[in-house]
């Protein structure tokens, strides 16, 4: 306990992780890098307009290891965005697969492009 | 493709990937001036592990090779279908060569992959583990 104590005091560097916004016909995705970070460990909060992701990487602490060459540690991953009037906020999707977020956000019904049918007169 | 042979390739320290990531978020893999993927690599008496951060590729994807005196991770990484708004995910083809100096027991190299985080563990054979001799004083 103390020692995850001990760590949140000293605190992780606050990465933004990579993202890729796309568009598809069932509505925009969002893929995040978040590598590191569990199920467990990622919260996703929507607010009104405002969708907020976060998450800790935890990597296990080397127990008796020598590090001989270091690229990457632990890390806080934080992004927000606000979404278009055109997602349907009710049924946003989130998978979390291989340190990959991906949130689907469907568009709402009224903004799918329709046909108008023409009535001759 | 840049293949590169030593594990220290590139910019490496944190400031100066701080720096590259500032000036270039969205350069395809190949044309990074730093190496991809990022790696750590440490060692006990018994082995040596390499842990290597790769998101959203399953292990399958992933093309691990031992040679001699090196482990190469190969692989690629795809792109989503559909119209792009922005883009800051790397994608493309990726190489890394870990240079293994000392003897290893090749036959029980293990690998595994959680949260995009890979991780292989090299055992070492034992003419490379250190020896106590106890000498008798006649």
């Amino acid at each position: 306990m103390s020692d995850i104590r001990k760590t949140e005091e000293k605190g992780f560097p606050r990465v933004k992780p990579a993202t890729d916004i796309v568009e598809a016909e069932d509505g925009f995705y969002i893929y995040m890098d978040m590598p590191g970070v569990s199920k467990e460990a990622l919260v996703i909060d929507l607010n009104e307009d405002e969708i907020k992701v976060s998450g800790r990487s935890a990597y296990p602490a080397p127990d008796g290891e020598k590090l001989i060459h270091v690229e990457f540690g632990n890390g806080e991953y934080y992004r927000g965005f606000t979404l278009s009037h055109i997602v349907d906020k009710s049924r946003i999707r989130a998978t979390l697969k291989n340190g990959v977020l991906e949130l689907h956000l469907p568009k709402a019904e009224k903004a799918q492009p329709r046909k108008i049918d023409i009535q001759m007169g | 493709m840049v293949i590169d042979f030593s594990p220290f390739f590139g910019a490496q320290s944190p400031l100066e990937r701080v720096f590259e990531a500032i000036w270039s978020p969205t350069l395809p893999i190949s044309q990074r001036p730093y190496a991809y993927p990022p790696l750590n690599i440490s060692e006990d008496q018994d082995r040596i592990l390499v842990h290597c951060e790769i998101p959203g590729m399953d292990i399958s994807e992933i093309d691990l090779s031992l040679t001699d005196s090196s482990l190469v991770i190969k692989g690629e990484r795809q792109p989503a279908k559909g119209k792009y708004y922005r883009q800051e995910r790397p994608t493309g083809a990726f190489q890394r060569v870990v240079n293994i100096q000392s003897p290893i027991d090749r036959d029980k190299v293990s690998a595994k992959m959680k949260d995009g985080l890979l991780e292989i563990v090299i055992p070492k054979s034992d003419g490379a583990k250190p020896k106590k001799i106890s000498i008798d004083i006649a």
